[in-house]
């Protein structure tokens, strides 16, 4: 089933600088002759040459066809990863379109053109939205009900990539993370560690919805997995990194984290919201986004009651996925990263 | 004899570092913005270039044996953006290139301000390091760099140092020896209790280079050996003076709020981080130096400042002028005025 000889010596990434792509290059940059980075600017492509020499930075935008030309020029094989995609918008909901959907019509454009090794295509749980209870887990074949902008654009991205891909055109796999967390994590992940240190993250609803959630380090295994495993090809996987817990576990699982790496957190009555008042910002996110508009605040209050919950059966079987990393060893990886940086938690 | 290169060896700091390099036989290439002054005969090439050009920093990088990296922008900058560029991208850049040419070392100046206000003293090299500012954050960031292009392969030892000083490298000093010349009342925070160390720029690039010479030791701590409190150190300094300026004792809540007033109408040449460590405790233990180095300083807190006094008293109608780096720069202060009344 898996043929790792074969494993091509050049991989190209998209969104290298992102959350996923600091980890996926740190990963394979010490057993690859090259890896290719889609960065956007010089001061990035200076920070992620840093890893090692196999690391080559092309700087360009994922929505710019010469940006993508030069970043697949001579990868005929590589495998192309394509992670870049906008999940919290700064200007507008246009911008998940533009680069979510426009990015990966682009980047399947110019992979069928020129030629590369198999694409594999880093999408989300937002194209299922919530599941109808917390006992319901997503599987591959559960119904799409898009969640807001964000869900729809990376939905009508994994049609693009899988449409393609029955096309001939080239050879996809669709990889579906959850909620990740893990070094190199973004400021917005920082916030959320710091308010729950501080006991003020909100629970919406009682906490007992459950959320799967991926380690970064589980996740860049099943890219790997994605890669090197050929019946793969076509195909679409949940991945997570196991069981999902309930919002209180996750909660208490990065509180024990917090304590175990030296940050006591605080004790005390934990801000408590009942499900309506996240109803109501779901309704007020989606009348703004409808007219282009975009609250990452509310984004996130809308979402925190639900049960987004899948199943990895799949991913297990036929890639061979086996999450090593634990959310409470994840979690304590990740504030050490924030250490290290002096990231003040 | 090796060849050198010096990134902002126009600077104080880089000229000493050069001239004690040229002292002992190597050859020395400086990679500043500006050119250096001229050393007629030495063995010095120069280019003129921006850290952030990664494609200067490659070219500077050729044929070198071992690569000194000193650009930093300092503290007195203020400028959040340069702080990133220069101090994190421009170590990227030198990292990348030093890897690329394959020196055999790279030593790289971090700075004690990565370890913020310390909970113990003394700090060793791995003690903590909880920057307070942006200027502790970028020197951090470099130093996750160099940590990053280490397990890469390439040998990097990161040199902190304590407050430097020497007659070129006055910076805030400044402020305190227009005070002393004055007779004036010489502020310290909360009595001035605190143990302040310094280095002089001469100790450090001693340090500097004895780490070029040999393989691996990621990290130093360097500070002076004979060094006090704040107060004793600024005492040694009237006395010496005999100006009639006495140490003064001011509350610290009430003082760095004055500073940072003073910097954000801009009469005062402060940093967050001044105000931050000016009444704070923070000196290194320098064991591992003296032990892998063989590092010995040879100047003490009242020496160096007594030093640097005297270079700025028959120095100091001279200052005035174009094209100094910021900690040579004499500063303007509407603030003296108001210090001077403390009396």
């Amino acid at each position: 089933m898996t043929d790792a000889a074969a494993l091509p010596r050049t991989m190209v990434i998209t969104g290298a600088t992102g959350w996923l792509g600091q980890n996926l290059v740190r990963a394979v940059a010490p057993e690859r002759e090259r890896v290719r980075c889609l960065v956007r600017t010089p001061e990035e492509a200076a920070l992620l040459a840093v890893v090692g020499t196999s690391v080559d930075p092309v700087i360009g935008d994922v929505r710019d066809p010469d940006a993508l030309d030069r970043l697949l020029d001579g990868a005929a094989d590589a495998t192309v990863v394509h992670t870049a995609a906008v999940i919290h918008p700064t200007t507008g909901t246009r911008e998940l379109f533009d680069v979510n959907v426009g990015g990966t019509q682009l980047v399947v454009d110019r992979v069928r053109r020129r030629g590369a090794g198999r694409l594999i295509h880093v999408s989300s749980n937002s194209p299922f939205g919530a599941n109808p209870g917390p006992d319901h887990r997503f599987t591959e074949d559960s119904p799409r009900h898009p969640y807001m902008g964000y869900g729809r654009s990376k939905a009508e991205a994994e049609d693009i990539v899988l449409a393609a891909h029955e096309r001939g055109h080239l050879e996809a796999v669709v990889l579906r993370p959850p909620w990740f967390y893990g070094p190199y994590q973004p400021e917005r992940q920082t916030r959320w560690l710091r308010a729950v240190r501080r006991n003020r993250f909100p629970m919406v609803g009682d906490g007992s919805n459950r959320r799967s959630m991926v380690f970064t380090g589980n996740l860049v295994h099943a890219v790997l997995r994605a890669e090197q495993v050929q019946a793969a090809a076509g195909r679409a996987y949940w991945i997570a990194d196991g069981p999902p817990p309930t919002m209180l576990e996750v909660i208490d699982t990065v509180r024990a984290a917090l304590d175990a790496e030296g940050f006591a957190p605080a004790g005390g009555p934990r801000p408590r919201f009942p499900r309506a008042v996240g109803d109501v910002a779901e309704r007020v996110d989606g009348f703004l986004q409808a007219r282009g508009r975009y609250s990452q605040v509310l984004h996130v209050l809308g979402e925190l009651k639900d049960t987004i919950a899948c199943d990895t059966t799949r991913a297990e079987i036929e890639l061979g996925y086996q999450p090593a990393t634990t959310l409470l060893d994840g979690m304590r990886a990740s504030i050490r990263w924030c250490v290290d940086r002096g990231i003040a938690l | 004899m090796s060849r050198l290169l010096v990134t902002g060896g126009s600077g104080y700091f880089g000229s000493v570092l050069v001239d004690q390099a040229l002292a002992r036989g190597d050859e020395v290439r400086i990679l500043d913005l500006n050119p250096p002054e001229p050393r007629p005969g030495a063995p010095v090439d120069v280019v003129v270039g921006d850290v952030r050009d990664a494609d200067v920093v490659r070219r500077a990088c050729e044929g070198i044996d071992v690569v000194h990296h000193n650009v930093a922008q300092v503290p007195l900058a203020r400028d959040r953006d340069l702080f990133w560029t220069v101090n994190v991208v421009g170590t990227a850049n030198v990292v990348v290139a030093a890897r690329d040419a394959a020196v055999a070392k790279l030593v790289t100046t971090s700075s004690s301000a990565v370890y913020g206000i310390p909970e113990h003293n003394p700090v060793d090299e791995s003690s903590p390091r909880r920057p307070l500012e942006a200027y502790g954050r970028a020197k951090l960031e470099a130093e996750a760099l160099c940590a990053e292009a280490v397990a890469a392969g390439l040998d990097v030892t990161i040199i902190r140092p304590r407050t430097i000083l020497g007659h070129g490298r006055l910076g805030i000093m400044v402020i305190l020896f227009e005070l002393v010349a004055e007779g004036a009342a010489v502020p310290v925070l909360d009595g001035g209790d605190n143990r302040y160390q310094l280095v002089h720029a001469e100790d450090l690039a001693d340090a500097c280079l004895r780490a070029g010479d040999r393989p691996g030791g990621l990290a130093y701590n360097i500070g002076a050996s004979e060094f006090g409190t704040m107060r004793e150190t600024l005492e040694a300094l009237c006395r010496h003076a005999g100006t009639g300026a006495r140490v003064r004792s001011v509350p610290a809540g009430p003082a760095r709020l004055a500073m940072r007033s003073a910097t954000a109408v801009g009469v005062a040449p402060f940093a967050p981080y001044h105000w931050l460590l000016y009444g704070e405790s923070l000196w290194f233990d320098t064991t591992a130096a003296r032990r892998d180095l063989g590092w010995v300083p040879a100047h003490s807190n009242a020496d160096m400042v007594i030093e640097s006094y005297e270079w700025w008293r028959a120095h100091r109608h001279d200052l005035d002028g174009p094209g100094r780096s910021h900690h040579q720069s004499p500063v303007r202060f509407g603030l003296l005025e108001l210090l001077k009344r403390l009396r």
